[in-house]
């Protein structure tokens, strides 16, 4: 028996070997080096400087300008999140429970955002948001606007709900779809209204989906850079765009790395918190 | 006056009709059950009850109340589901809770209600389990108590030992009937186990096809079954065709392709009209003898099933009948044999 389930293990290790050494390789060794960066000198005409100082993250913590930046990608981060989650809550219920015979079509429609490149699906929202763009346009027919929806984070906010949906959507409809639907008849006829099904019921069981699509949201949300360097056309700034701004622009190697770790621990901060308050009522279901 | 009325119901899910006109009266107190294989009916029948699908047309009533359109949560029903259907982010006692909370029902009056539902099923020890802690006779408890906590007008079961090892189902019947008698509520049951609700019923419903082919009791179902799918169904039975000779102070001669069989009539057949004769196994006894009105045959088969001998034997034009008799084998395979036929213990059937 012992020596069976040694083997299996063996069996185990070797099978993840392959994808152990990628992730070690070009994650773990990178972020590392990243972290060592951080500490290093700054240099003038070279990466860094020899040496190694704090003096990156004081510069980091200790201005306001960099601390405002820090809690407006969170908080736009947070409120994609949020936003993403009422959109998707609905959808997701549906798809799962859905008897139609389009659901592959539903499918398909709820990954259309990733099936064309972030560039590419920018530019369509220019023309849509832009201030003579197609919306306001539209508006203008109506008597309303023009609305600025574009270089500021309305726009960037818009194009992050819409690309990050999907990661919200699946998550709950597979757990949703995990649900057998006598429990809701269950509860029907023991006297619950359709209100009392969705809270007692319905709400709990989905928690384990909800927890991981507003996870997944918000980690892409707070890193995107993409969508706000296009959308904002440099009037909208984030984490990332300072970030890469450090790096590419000025050069500042390692104040950038520190930068960016900044946002990392934070992120990871609020998501350890997020899981924490959240693993109670999902261990009941574990 | 009936507790439950059902009044012509039908239930089409697009072309296909599910239940066809189906009238019952179920009394106060009764456990009826609903009876037939898989996609007969029984099942939406229920559903309908409960308030779960919507009926194509048709009426249903408790007591004098039409309830046809009412929604689930305001039937006052207890339902309890084949796979129990609790709910998993609960305790046992949660579970059980739901349906007081759900009913406004609190304070004394709620812990009156659990303490005596939960020691009807014998759970206390097992409150602050979750579901998927418990086996699945805990689970069908659980389950039961959650659905008579609310001291419902109407019990459903539907199918709910069918997911239960075969021992357990066995003592699962005997605590479910024990159970409703005590509480003294009305029961519609449903199942494809003919045994379950022989054993548990007052009177059974037999469907086919969505239309009901028999009501009556254990006993009528048995012995006097109402067409040829009720007698195939229920038990084993030999369905012998043939054509009414005569009739004689009540038993009637019928003409079969292997002989002539006799058996008591309760009405008149017309001779000449085509007729089927249902011989249950264990009424037909063998002999290595003569004996009057025996038909020939010849043992083709023999399971020695321990308390029964289960025989096939074919008869003179070679149609196969199943012949169950006690005890110790007396006859080998390959024997030529008479098979008695007691004229007592037949049913005719047109």
């Amino acid at each position: 028996m012992i020596m069976a389930k040694a083997k299996t293990n063996l069996r185990n290790w070797v099978f993840g070997l392959p994808a152990l050494l990628l992730v070690l390789l070009f994650i773990v060794v990178p972020y590392l080096n990243i972290v060592v960066m951080s500490f290093r000198n700054t240099s003038m005409s070279a990466p860094y400087a020899p040496g190694f100082t704090f003096d990156n993250y004081t510069r980091v913590l200790g201005d306001l300008y960099y601390l405002v930046l820090l809690r407006d990608t969170l908080f736009f981060a947070l409120l994609t999140t949020v936003l993403c989650f009422v959109l998707a809550f609905p959808v997701a219920f549906h798809l799962a429970r859905t008897k139609s015979r389009f659901q592959g079509l539903l499918y398909a429609g709820v990954l259309s955002p990733l099936l064309t490149g972030v560039v590419i699906r920018c530019f369509g929202w220019i023309v849509l948001l832009s201030n003579n763009g197609i919306v306001n346009q539209l508006l203008a027919y109506g008597g309303l606007g023009p609305y600025r929806l574009m270089y500021n984070h309305t726009g960037v906010t818009i194009a992050l709900v819409h690309v990050f949906l999907p990661f919200m959507i699946l998550p709950i409809m597979n757990s949703v779809q995990a649900i057998d639907p006598r429990l809701e008849e269950a509860a029907r006829t023991l006297g619950a209204s359709r209100t009392s099904v969705f809270r007692r019921v319905l709400l709990p069981l989905t928690l384990p989906g909800i927890q991981s699509g507003v996870i997944l949201v918000f980690v892409l949300s707070a890193s995107a850079y993409v969508i706000p360097l296009l959308l904002g056309q440099g009037q909208v700034q984030t984490v990332p765009t300072i970030v890469v701004q450090q790096l590419l622009g000025s050069f500042l190697w390692p104040f950038g790395a520190a930068l960016a770790l900044t946002l990392s621990v934070s992120v990871l901060f609020l998501v350890s918190t997020f899981a924490l308050s959240t693993i109670r009522s999902m261990r009941r279901l574990a | 006056m009936s507790r439950l009325t059902i009044h012509e119901l039908t239930k089409a899910f697009m072309a296909f009709v599910a239940v066809k006109d189906v009238n019952l009266e179920v009394a106060d107190g009764e456990f009826l059950s609903l009876l037939g294989p898989s996609g007969c009916g029984k099942t939406t029948t229920l559903r309908c009850v409960a308030g779960l699908e919507d009926p194509t047309s048709g009426k249903i009533l408790f007591g004098d109340k039409d309830v046809t359109h009412l929604p689930p949560e305001r039937r006052h029903i207890g339902m309890v589901f084949q796979n129990y259907a609790l709910f998993p982010h609960m305790t046992v006692v949660e579970n059980v809770k739901f349906g007081l909370d759900m009913k406004g029902i609190t304070g004394a009056e709620a812990q009156r209600r659990m303490t005596s539902v939960m020691e009807m099923v014998q759970l206390s020890h097992l409150q602050d389990r979750h579901p998927r802690q418990l086996s699945g006779g805990q689970q069908q408890r659980v389950a039961l108590a959650r659905a008579l906590v609310i001291e419902p007008t109407l019990l459903l079961l539907d199918e709910p030992l069918a997911n239960l090892d075969a021992k357990l189902r066995e003592e699962m019947r005997f605590f479910i009937r024990s159970l409703q008698q005590r509480v003294g509520i009305t029961t519609l049951y449903v199942t494809h186990d003919q045994a379950e609700s022989m054993t548990m019923s007052d009177r059974i419903v037999v469907m086919f096809g969505g239309y009901i082919h028999q009501v009556g009791s254990p006993q009528d179902i048995y012995f006097r079954p109402a067409t040829k799918e009720v007698a195939n169904f229920i038990g084993h039975s030999n369905l012998l065709p043939g054509k009414v000779l005569d009739e004689h102070d009540g038993i009637v001669s019928v003409q079969t392709a292997f002989g002539v069989v006799q058996s008591r009539a309760l009405q008149k057949w017309k001779s000449g009209s085509p007729v089927t004769v249902m011989v249950r196994p264990e009424t037909l006894r063998l002999t290595a003898g003569s004996y009057p009105n025996a038909l020939p045959g010849r043992i083709v088969a023999q399971h020695f099933l321990g308390n029964i001998v289960d025989y096939r034997v074919a008869l003179a034009d070679d149609t196969m009948v199943m012949i169950q008799s006690l005890g110790g084998q007396t006859h080998a395979t390959g024997d030529a044999i008479n098979v008695i036929v007691d004229p007592e213990k037949t049913w005719l059937l047109p």
